[in-house]
């Protein structure tokens, strides 16, 4: 199994079918009573760690004690680690904070963000359908438009995330500055959510990560909070922070930055309701669509402290407190772009639902029988089968992954048939 | 060209209320669900939404009732819509890009930019329509599998 962001514990399980009911692309069944995630549905967004009481479902970010195996090593934080210590604690001296733990160094990517919503404008005015453009900054989504959405895999912007072209950057300089062997140097990104982690065991986009792996905000943030005390005040930090590459942390932080582009912003459960449409043909007239699988972009993260609508206020407050002027010059970016550096690195492919059967016929044959089922099913969608729904039952009955027995309702009809059937015989 | 019609594999019918925005859409995304399990091609499976999705919020907006019949061949997939409705006075007319009648209500809505019909001609490999002022309309359009 190829390694993946998230997992289900089997010790912690009690098979209860909260993650099921809440998985959508419904990639969760329980069956002999253990939670089971069938990867090559899942979209790693977390929703099956955030439903699970059990802490069965679980993150498998990096383990802490991972880092040991590097003799230099880097902090990469996401923009929403800033907001998770109110307003008044600059991103400076978050950075100064980390390095206070495990870490030799933390670089930002706030300035990377600003440099992208530059070279995602000039993408956008090249003008080359198919619209609307969508952002890969989420990985969850891009996960989505992979699994469910294979038409729209073209309208994927060709360009890398902020999180990894950082992680290349580093990966260039470090090795020369301090003059230590690649593998020596480890750098980790602070996340917010598995699906970023699930990037970088296994990145779409690019053959590999440029992160050697990434440990959860959650699990940092009472560490972090600690050495915050003992930081120096921001005014004797020098890091440059990029204002409106802050926003990125937020639904709506990533299109502020784009100049003229005609843009939306799509998240948490909607973004399957636009993506159908999408592919339906309507939505032609944006140019830009950010979205985000979490209900406020990556402040609302499954792996954050800081709740979502306070993390959004402290981000703002700190942007706003660094002034509007860019951080980046717009120079550097044109001879970036004249590089190709910010091009994704391999082209995205659909990974399309396996089909019901392995040709057109036989497809076909399995979609009837399908159909022949929703009327044998209650309709009721327990999901005491263990699959979310009735519809979900059917399919997996066609697909030979389940059998009708595993219906409560039809197996006490049964029963009482039987009953019935053995009554009527007694004289 | 039309390629020679032979038995459906599978035959599904909707049916499609007029003025009901609410549901308007269902039709092509269940199909487009019945596609995507059938393992029908991304690309195919887009263009015949994009016709699909167009015909049915035509019916909602113009016509009473109607039907949309989806149908699997060996080669395509066809639809045929039938409604009971006004019918349009000018096919040709009405085939012109551009060309719309739509109210401001539909407009508001983001429909009534007169792509519908050519856009639907444009995404299908086949395409049919007939009408009849005062009694409705059928449209006819497949998209090859090969």
């Amino acid at each position: 199994m190829v390694a993946r962001g998230h997992l289900i514990e089997p010790t912690a399980c009690v098979a209860c079918m909260a993650c099921s009911r809440t998985c959508p692309t419904k990639a969760i069944r329980v069956r002999e009573g253990l939670a089971r995630i069938k990867y090559e549905l899942c979209i790693d967004c977390g929703a099956c760690v955030r439903a699970c009481l059990h802490g069965a479902a679980c993150a498998a970010t990096t383990p802490p004690s991972d880092l040991r195996h590097f003799e230099y090593k880097v902090a990469v934080p996401s923009l929403t680690l800033y907001a998770q210590f109110g307003r008044d604690v600059t991103p400076t001296r978050v950075l100064y904070a980390l390095t206070q733990l495990d870490f030799d160094a933390a670089y930002d990517i706030s300035w990377m963000c600003e440099m992208l919503a530059g070279a995602t404008d000039a993408y956008v005015n090249e003008g080359q359908g198919p619209w609307p453009k969508i952002s890969v900054t989420c990985p969850a989504v891009v996960r989505l438009v992979q699994v469910r959405y294979p038409g729209l895999v073209a309208n994927l912007v060709p360009i890398g995330t902020a999180r990894e072209l950082s992680g290349k950057l580093l990966r260039r300089r470090l090795s020369d500055e301090l003059g230590l062997a690649p593998e020596k140097i480890g750098i980790f990104f602070i996340t917010p959510c598995t699906a970023i982690m699930d990037s970088i065991l296994s990145p779409v986009g690019l053959e590999q990560s440029y992160f050697d792996g990434a440990l959860s905000i959650a699990e940092i943030y009472g560490p972090l909070l600690r050495a915050l005390a003992t930081a120096p005040p921001a005014d004797a930090l020098t890091d440059e922070i990029s204002p409106r590459g802050l926003l990125w942390a937020m639904a709506g932080g990533e299109i502020a930055g784009m100049r003229d582009a005609n843009t939306m912003t799509v998240k948490g459960p909607d973004v399957q309701y636009v993506f159908d449409r999408i592919e339906s043909g309507t939505f032609q007239g944006v140019d830009f669509i950010e979205a985000y699988i979490c209900p406020d972009g990556c402040v609302s993260g499954g792996l954050t402290m800081e709740g979502r609508y306070a993390a959004q206020r402290n981000i703002q407050k700190i942007a706003k407190s660094l002034g509007a002027s860019p951080a980046v010059g717009e120079e550097r970016i044109r001879r970036l772009l004249r590089e190709d550096f910010f091009a994704s690195e391999e082209e995205i492919t659909a990974r399309p639902v396996q089909p019901l059967g392995r040709d057109l016929r036989e497809a076909v044959a399995r979609q009837k029988e399908l159909e022949a089922l929703i009327p044998v099913l209650p309709g009721k969608n327990c999901a005491a089968c263990g699959a979310p729904d009735c519809a979900t039952l059917a399919e997996d009955i066609v697909r030979g992954e389940a059998s009708l027995a595993d219906c409560v309702f039809v197996k006490i009809e049964r029963l009482e048939d039987d009953l019935r059937a053995r009554e009527a015989r007694v004289p | 060209m039309p390629a020679e019609v032979t038995e459906p594999l599978l035959v599904e019918r909707f049916r499609i209320q007029g003025g009901d925005y609410e549901h308007g859409g269902d039709a092509a995304a269940q199909i487009k669900a019945i596609m995507r399990r059938l393992g029908i091609d991304p690309n195919i499976m887009r263009r015949l939404s994009i016709a699909n999705f167009e015909a049915e919020m035509n019916l909602v907006m113009y016509a009473d009732e109607g039907v949309m019949e989806f149908q699997v061949h060996a080669d395509a997939v066809r639809v045929r819509v039938a409604d009971r409705g006004p019918g349009i006075p000018d096919i040709e007319l009405a085939m012109q890009e551009g060309w719309s009648t739509a109210t401001s209500e539909m407009r508001a809505r983001g429909f009534g930019a007169g792509l519908g019909l050519p856009n639907m001609k444009r995404n299908s490999d086949e395409f049919e329509i007939s009408s009849t002022v005062g009694a409705g309309t059928t449209l006819r359009y497949a998209v090859h599998l090969a």
